[in-house]
Order: C-alpha cells, then structure tokens, then sequence
C-alpha cells in the first residue's frame, strides 16, 4: 500500500511540476500556452548538452535551464502573446504555432542540419540522460517499500518549487502586482503598475519553471523533441480541474490525479488507469467548470 | 454590393466543385487516391468550421468523431477480407481475434473472446455505415447535452473534448482483442454498392467522396444561411442576448455541434474506403489540433474557406515531404504562417479573399 501511495506521489509531483508553469501563465495570464510542453522539452535538451558539451553537473541544469526557457519565454511574450491579450483561443493557436517551430528547431538542429553540421544531443533522435549517481540507487527500508531517491528528490523539489512560487506571489512586491494585473489589468495600469512589464516577467517565470520540469523529467523519461505534447494536455486538465488562477487548487488536483492514477494502475493497467482519470476529469469540469479551488470572482 | 458578395461566394463553390471534379482529367490514378485523401480532411476543415466559426464551439477532439466513423465502417470492411474469411470459419473472423483467443474458444464471432460477439453485425456493411454516421452523431448529442445545457463555453468545452478524445482513444489501445489495439485495423476489404467495389486506385472512389464532399458544402452552406443558422451565428456573438430575446441556445448549440460529429465520421468512412485502414492515431489530439489549423489558416468563418486551407496545406505538405530536411523546413513554415495567421488574418485565406472582392468591387463602382 505504501509503494501504491508513493507511487502516486510521484505521479503526482511530476503533474505538478508541469502545472505549476501554466498554472501561472494561464492561471494568472489568461494565456493558453500550448508551447509549455516544448519548453519542457528545451529543459530537457539543456541537460542533454549541458551534460555531454559543457560537462556540467546534474544539478547545475536546473538555473541555466530555468534561465534558457525564461528567456524564450520572455521572447514569446514579447513577439507574440502581447498582441494576443483578450483573446484566449487565439493565444492557443498561435503559441500551437511556436510549439510547432520549437519542435522543428531541435529536429534541424537550429538550421545546422540544413548545412550538413549535426550536433550531438540534437536531431529527430532520441537521448539519455544519466541520473546523478547520489540520486541513482533505490534503497529497501522495510519488506514490500524501496525508497527510490530520484523520484523522492522530483517529490522534494516540487514542493520547494510551489512554496517558492507561492512566497513570490504573495510575499513580495513583484507578486502583488501579477496578481493585480490578473485580477484587473486595466485597473492595475491606472493604479501605476507597468502591466506590460509584469506580464513578461510572470510569463518568463511560469517559462522557466516548465524548463526546470524538463531537467527533472529527463532523468527517468527518455528526451526527444515530440516528448513535451502530453505533458501539455496534461497540465491543462490539472490547472482547470483544480481552479484557473488557484496555486492551491492546482496542487491539491495533482495531488488528487496522481494518486488516482497510481491507485488504479495498481488494480488494472496504466492505460485503463490514465482513461478513468480522464472520465473523473470530463466529469468534474462539466459539473463544475470553474474548478475545485475557483477564485471568487464579481 | 450585398447581392454582389453573394453572386460571388456562389461562384466560389461551383467553381470549387467544377476543380475538383474535372480533376481526374488531368491526374493519374495515384494522386487522385492522394487528393481524394486531402478532400476527406476539406470535409473534416468543413466540420471544424461549422462548429468552431459559426457555433463558437471549439473542438479540440473532432478526431474522436472521425476516428469513430472510420472504425465502425473498417470493421464492416475487415470482415469482408479475404482474410477474414479464410481463418477456419465459415463465416469471416478478423485474424487478430484468432491471436487474441480465449483459450479454448471456438473460432466464430459469438464466442471467440469476451467482446466479439459486438461484431456480429457489422457482417452487413450497411450497419457499419449506418453506424458511422449514428454513433458520432449520438454520442455528440449526449455530450452536447450535458455540456451546453450546464452552460458551459469556450476553453472548457475544448478541455472536456480533448478529454474525451484522449479518454476513448486509450480505450481502443487497451481493447487489443476487440479493435487489434495499438496496431488498428489494417488489411481491409473494398467497400461496395451492388456489385460496384470501391478500389481505393480507381476513378470511380474519387468521384464517391468528391460528390460527398460537393454535397456536405452544399448542405452545410444551406444549414448556415437557414433561419437556424443565423440565430446559430447571433448566439456565438452574444449568448446572453439570444437567451434574452427567447432563443432556446443550448438546443441551436446541440443541434450543430451534432451535425459536426456526423459530418466527421462521415469523413472518417471516406476515409477508410481511400486509405484502407484505421488506427488509434486518428484520435491523436495533435490530429484534431492540425484540423483546427486548416480551418484557421483557410477560414474559419467560411465552411468553404476552411475546406480549401485543408487541402491545400496537405498538397503542399505532401509535395514537400518526399525528403526530410524539407519536410522539417516546411514544419517551420508552417509554424510561422499560422502564427501570421492567427495575429495578422484571423478570418484567414476566405477572409483576405472577401477583402480582396469588396476592394474591387468599390473601385469598380
């Protein structure tokens, strides 16, 4: 039963991890980015040549990963979203658009293909990353549980990342004026805040938590450039089931999901597991749209 | 000049029909099973635009109905293989059932595992049609129900079909011994009419789903200029008002949303008589987001405008695809295009074209 409920959690902590991204940039934006799965995928190429090219540590992927995909982000809020405010599902077509360069950019190795120069680490192929060896050896505590110390870590790291998006959002300056511009934009501008200036910034962060989740995921899943669409889809159902714009909401609904995956998985199969967690999902956003965890609005 | 726009979309479509029909004049019998292709997803660019341009409805799991189209008329088809008929039986048994036996069990539709006898049917290939068009239809229904009549729009309505679709999809790769699972169902019989079969490589097939694709627009056009259709376009502009002035929304909603379903799995039928087989990759969300696309880049406030942008990015993707460098270059252009198109023409290539026509037609006044 414990190896049940861990396996959960660690299910879980993974949904999180890619929520927790758009939980911000849809949640408190109100932009659909269908590009964040890629941009877990570019997390997870950062570790691919971070690791064989520059040598790095593990560890020391996650801030130039959360850099790299900040700053794209920045880009993609610059160029494109900024135009696409007010217009939700226009801003789900067009970052469509992105996520569709994004995956040919690391298919043609940035253009390089097209002149005969392949890097390795980049290309249609797919790629490995080794976990750290500290992390890499589960260890038996009691008959029946395995302590798993990589997925513990993903659990461990999680969590810090959600205290920390919540102590920003709520705790300084900076968060005061995301979660006025989300609240009200128009409002907020009169009040002195530089709206455009916030809305970069927050769709950087919420871009760069996505990269983050990619280094994480490439240590246990295998990295290639179509790997980020389900990740996508999956974080959208948990934002919506737990409540746009709710960072508890979002939690406790990957909290929910996850277990709920686990604990079927253990008594049929993953596939079946994944459609009954799919039938929970169409039920609750029909019977209650605005989320578990909805903010109260006027 | 109202008149005149009206004069002129007319033309459009009988132009459109008169192209595609005096196409096999000039292409060989490969490319017309290509094209053919190419005009099942104009039909599906057609479904899209009908639900998403004039009912705001946007489905982000139109593959699901496609998707269910092709199976049912694919197990019609498997049934009338060659193969099927020659596992041991008497009467046709698809050859993955026989790999997925009870054990023990005897080889007949009955009784060969838990789900087959589900196929018994489907011996007559007009129950599988009948039941490509009926079951989307249905289904579509029931989800409408509880969707629009709980008020519920936008994002969540393509939440809750993408859902749907990935929830269904799932279903169908578990059910290795009921629909062959991942693998699908391949190695098909030819759909006939009377003594006419339909091989896919003959003239005759194209000329099937043309006049099917000829009548879905025709229909479509005359559904969205009806009175229905217009209280349908003044809901999708402002939902309350409608509601106030005593419209029934949900009931207009339904009603188009379900025309949608069947006209997919229409198109998903069409689609196995062209290309012989049907898979789980059908309900892909990637598939039901490419339909958007085509709709978006061809118009998503013109069912016709929406059928030419299907077939014309696949003509191009299909031309460029014979080599892979290529083939990736075009994934970036296509990527920047619909970003322009979505930013820049959000009525999409109709809309350029109805531009174009009014800026002439001042001039020439």
């Amino acid at each position: 039963m414990a190896e049940v409920l861990f396996i959960g959690l660690s299910l879980a902590s993974i949904l999180l991890l890619i929520a927790l991204g758009l939980s911000i940039t849809y949640g408190t934006m109100g932009v659909i980015n269908m590009a964040h799965g890629e941009l877990v995928m570019f997390g997870a190429y950062v570790t691919v040549l971070g690791i064989t090219h520059l040598h790095l540590n593990f560890f020391l992927c996650l801030p130039l990963a959360f850099i790299v995909t900040g700053a794209i982000g920045y880009a993609i809020e610059r160029l494109l979203v900024r135009r696409l405010y007010g217009r939700l599902v226009d801003t789900l077509l067009a970052t469509w658009g992105v996520s569709i360069i994004l995956i040919a950019l690391i298919r043609v190795e940035f253009g390089l293909a097209f002149f005969g120069v392949h890097v390795p680490g980049l290309g249609p192929g797919l790629q490995n990353v080794p976990i750290p060896a500290i992390l890499s050896q589960p260890v038996a505590l009691w008959e029946g549980f395995v302590f798993q110390p990589y997925r513990s870590f993903i659990i461990v790291a999680t969590l810090g990342l959600v205290v920390l998006t919540w102590w920003i959002l709520s705790r300084t300056a900076f968060g005061m004026q995301v979660l006025a511009v989300s609240r009200n934009r128009t409002m907020a501008a009169c009040c002195g805040i530089n709206d455009k200036r916030v809305n970069a910034w927050t769709f950087a962060y919420g871009s760069g938590l996505a990269g983050i989740a990619g280094v994480m995921l490439s240590g246990f899943k295998t990295v290639f450039p179509d790997m980020g669409t389900p990740f996508v889809i999956d974080g959208f159902l948990v934002v919506v089931v737990g409540g746009v714009g709710s960072l508890l909401g979002t939690t406790v609904s990957s909290g929910i999901l996850g277990e709920l995956t686990g604990f079927i998985a253990s008594v049929t199969n993953d596939i079946l597991a994944r459609a009954v967690v799919f039938a929970v999902i169409i039920a609750i956003i029909i019977t209650r749209p605005r989320g578990l965890f909805a903010f109260k609005g006027r | 000049m109202r008149l005149n726009q009206r004069t002129l979309e007319l033309a459009g479509y009988l132009l459109f029909l008169a192209v595609i029909l005096a196409l096999p004049l000039i292409l060989d019998t490969f490319w017309l099973n290509r094209i053919s292709k190419y005009l099942v997803y104009g039909m599906l660019g057609v479904a899209i635009s009908l639900a998403w341009g004039y009912a705001g409805i946007l489905n982000l799991g139109q593959g699901l109905f496609f998707g269910m189209g092709a199976y049912m008329l694919a197990m019609s088809l498997k049934l009338a293989s060659t193969t099927s008929l020659n596992q041991g039986s008497d009467k046709p048994v698809p050859d993955f059932m026989l790999w997925n036996a009870e054990p023990g069990a005897i080889t007949d539709l009955c009784c060969i595992n838990k789900g087959s006898f589900l196929w018994i049917p489907f011996q007559n290939q007009w129950f599988g049609v009948a039941m490509g068009v009926v079951m989307p239809t249905l289904l579509a229904l029931a989800l409408g129900f509880a969707m629009f009549r709980a008020r519920i729009t936008g994002v969540y309505v393509a939440m809750i079909t993408l859902a749907l679709a990935l929830l269904v999809r799932l279903l169908v790769i578990d059910a290795q011994p009921m629909f062959n699972g991942f693998n699908g169902l391949t190695d098909l019989g030819w759909f006939a009419i009377g003594e006419t079969s339909f091989d896919p490589y003959q003239v005759h097939t194209y000329y099937l789903i043309a006049i099917a694709l000829g009548a879905v627009l025709l229909m479509g056009r005359w559904l969205v200029n009806s009175k229905g259709g217009l209280i349908l376009q003044a809901i999708r502009d402002d939902e309350n008002r409608a509601r106030y002035l005593g419209y029934d929304v949900a009931r207009y909603k339904i009603f188009f949303f379900a025309v949608s379903a069947a006209i997919a799995g229409l198109a998903g039928m069409l689609y196995v008589i062209a290309a012989e087989f049907a898979s789980p990759t059908f309900m892909n969300i990637s598939f039901s987001v490419s339909m958007v696309v085509w709709a978006a880049v061809g118009g998503r406030n013109s069912l016709l405008g929406a059928c030419i942008g299907a077939i014309l990015l696949n003509v191009v993707e299909a031309s460029v695809s014979e080599t892979e460098s290529l083939l990736n270059a075009w994934q970036l252009i296509i990527g920047a295009i619909f970003i322009l198109f979505v930013v820049f023409l959000p009525r999409g290539l109709a809309g350029l074209g109805t531009a174009l026509t009014e800026r002439i037609g001042r001039q020439a006044r």
